[in-house]
């Protein structure tokens, strides 16, 4: 199979309810995953991740457009395309009178996982995920970060070729995160491809290898984080404590936002040497450190709004 | 990066495909539920005491009727089940998108319930079959039309718990029909108590009808040859259309709108 695990071209989406005026949630999104990468599609609350999402996995239809999985037409077939997926649903639950374990075999069963295999990738993945301790433990007397773990362990469990998940290390601690990641990572390294959503931006850097920002419907930008951080003027930042009164001896260096008496500027790297020099000139303190996803994101979509 | 998907992990969706596995994982959920199995019996209970003290020789047709009811109000449950797990755990979401098939999905549940609380069902059935003298035509009669009572409720229960967008809703209306439906025909009372021109509207409501055909087997009925047509095909062409409509429904309802 040679077909991309997902492709979409102007993909659009529009909730009609009675009574109110229709919702244009998805406004013409193109967008592919490649063979064993891990995309995440970002975006602020409403803007149409988790729309997408279920469209792509065969939950919700599409108003227009197209959409493909491993080649097979999502909206005119998908029966065709549901063997391929796993789907982590957005505040989805497991059953809270199953253990972890019988949630994650029984679900495996129901996808027709034979018992060996389901008893095996069951053991796997509640060691991967650091489900051991509570394993036998009912859901309901599970923490809901560790409820979330459940519902991750049982879906990478199925090494389906293409998972979404949607916002699945919601609710986790910084370990049980990185336990995901590293999960994740051992799933596309043995082949499968992930699609996710997630609001904390240092997961999609950490995870992805490329991301999508979504907003009011519309792909604003893709590509890696280092792509995005540079759209926005530079990959390094350079605080300045007391460099707001000199804003506008900085400002060909790249963006600056000053805040009280500081001052932030964006900067290339190469353009750092010449920057510093200006501020020793002034007599000025400085702190330099790499622009962030989030700093980043804030950013594009921030100036996306003024835009519109 | 490999290009290719691992196809052993890739499993075609077969027509009922999962219908076991989750019929398991149903039982496994509700058997935590002990307490409810007992609470299922309390108004078909109450409902053949009343018919002991206020006439003790009508016990036989409210037993059957009992068994008809419970085999009845176990759509409800369905209803319950099927709407609570897909608007609060996302179950439609997790085992949908993905090969396990719809309608084995609605099957599994509603049979994993059906198992659950068999055993309190079969204590009822055991005494219809003592108390009302049943021959072993007519248990296994009603075993038979007990089924076909409970595959429509089932299916309706799973039709109507699509509906539903809030828990809420379904704790206000859900009993609604259940108990309308098994509690004022004639299930627990003989056909003749009920007002004669209402008759053929019994006769085509599953729980009634089944128990008509039942009373009419003990004696407690007298029923046309028109009328035991009219309750035996109506029973199993609306349970076969409601089963079918199910199917597609559970079909249909995988993708929102």
């Amino acid at each position: 199979m040679s077909a991309e695990p997902l492709w979409s071209e102007n993909l659009r989406k529009t909730y009609a309810t009675k009574g109110v005026p229709p919702v244009e949630a998805l406004a013409g999104v193109s967008m592919n995953v490649h063979p064993g990468e891990r995309v995440a599609l970002l975006g602020r609350n409403g803007a149409g991740k988790t729309t997408f999402l279920r469209i792509a996995s065969t939950l919700l239809r599409p108003t227009s457009g197209s959409i493909r999985v491993f080649g097979h037409d999502v909206s005119e077939h998908p029966e065709r395309a549901r063997p391929y997926i796993a789907v982590v649903p957005q505040e989805g639950k497991p059953f809270f009178h199953l253990p972890p374990r019988e949630m994650i075999y029984t679900y495996l069963r129901a996808r027709g996982l034979s018992r060996e295999t389901s008893q095996s990738r069951t053991e796997e993945a509640i060691e991967r995920m650091g489900l051991t301790d509570f394993a036998d433990r009912l859901c309901i007397t599970l923490s809901g970060g560790q409820r979330q773990r459940t519902m991750v362990a049982t879906v990478i469990a199925t090494q389906a070729p293409l998972l979404f998940l949607d916002e699945p290390t919601i609710g986790m601690d910084p370990f049980a995160r990185r336990e995901v990641w590293a999960s994740l990572r051992d799933l596309t390294a043995k082949g499968s491809t992930i699609l996710l959503t997630t609001h904390y931006l240092d997961e999609a850097e950490a995870l992805s290898h490329r991301l999508y920002i979504v907003e009011r419907g519309k792909v604003i930008v893709s590509g890696t984080s280092d792509d995005l951080k540079r759209s926005v003027g530079g990959t390094l930042k350079v605080s300045l404590p007391e460099g707001a009164a000199h804003r506008e001896s900085f400002r060909s260096f790249g963006e600056t936002v000053a805040d009280g008496a500081s001052l932030t500027i964006i900067v290339h790297p190469e353009r750092l040497g010449e920057l510093m020099a200006l501020a020793i000139q002034r007599q000025l303190t400085a702190t330099v450190g790499p622009v962030t996803l989030e700093e980043a994101f804030l950013r594009v979509v921030g100036r996306k709004i003024d835009e519109d | 990066m490999r290009t290719d998907p691992p196809a052993d992990n890739i499993r075609p969706t077969r027509p009922f495909g999962g219908t076991l596995a989750f019929l398991w994982t149903e039982m496994l959920v509700q058997a935590h539920e002990s307490l409810a199995m007992a609470t299922s019996m309390v108004t078909q209970t109450v409902l053949i005491l009343f018919v002991y003290i206020l006439n003790p020789g009508l016990i036989g047709v409210a037993l059957i009727g009992a068994v008809l009811f419970s085999a009845f109000t176990l759509g409800q449950r369905v209803l319950n089940e099927a709407a609570y797990i897909r608007i609060d755990h996302k179950a439609n979401d997790l085992y949908l998108a993905g090969p396990m098939s719809p309608e084995g999905y609605f099957l599994g549940m509603a049979a994993g319930i059906l198992v659950v609380y068999v055993a309190p069902i079969a204590l009822l059935g055991g005494l219809a079959v003592v108390v009302g003298h049943l021959s072993l035509s007519t248990s296994l009669e009603l075993l038979g039309l007990s089924g076909l009572v409970w595959l429509f409720a089932a299916s309706i229960g799973y039709i109507f718990s699509t509906f539903f967008r809030d828990n809420r809703a379904i704790w206000a209306y859900a009993s609604l029909f259940f108990n309308v439906f098994g509690v004022l025909p004639p299930v627990f009372y003989p056909l003749g108590f009920f007002p004669e021109p209402l008759r053929p509207v019994a006769l085509l409501m599953p729980p009634s009808a089944a128990a008509a055909l039942l009373q009419s087997r003990i004696g407690e009925a007298t029923l046309s040859m028109g009328q035991t047509e009219l309750a035996l095909f109506g029973l199993i062409t609306e349970t076969a259309l409601v089963f079918l409509l199910a199917i597609f429904w559970a079909r249909r309802t995988v993708r929102g709108p």
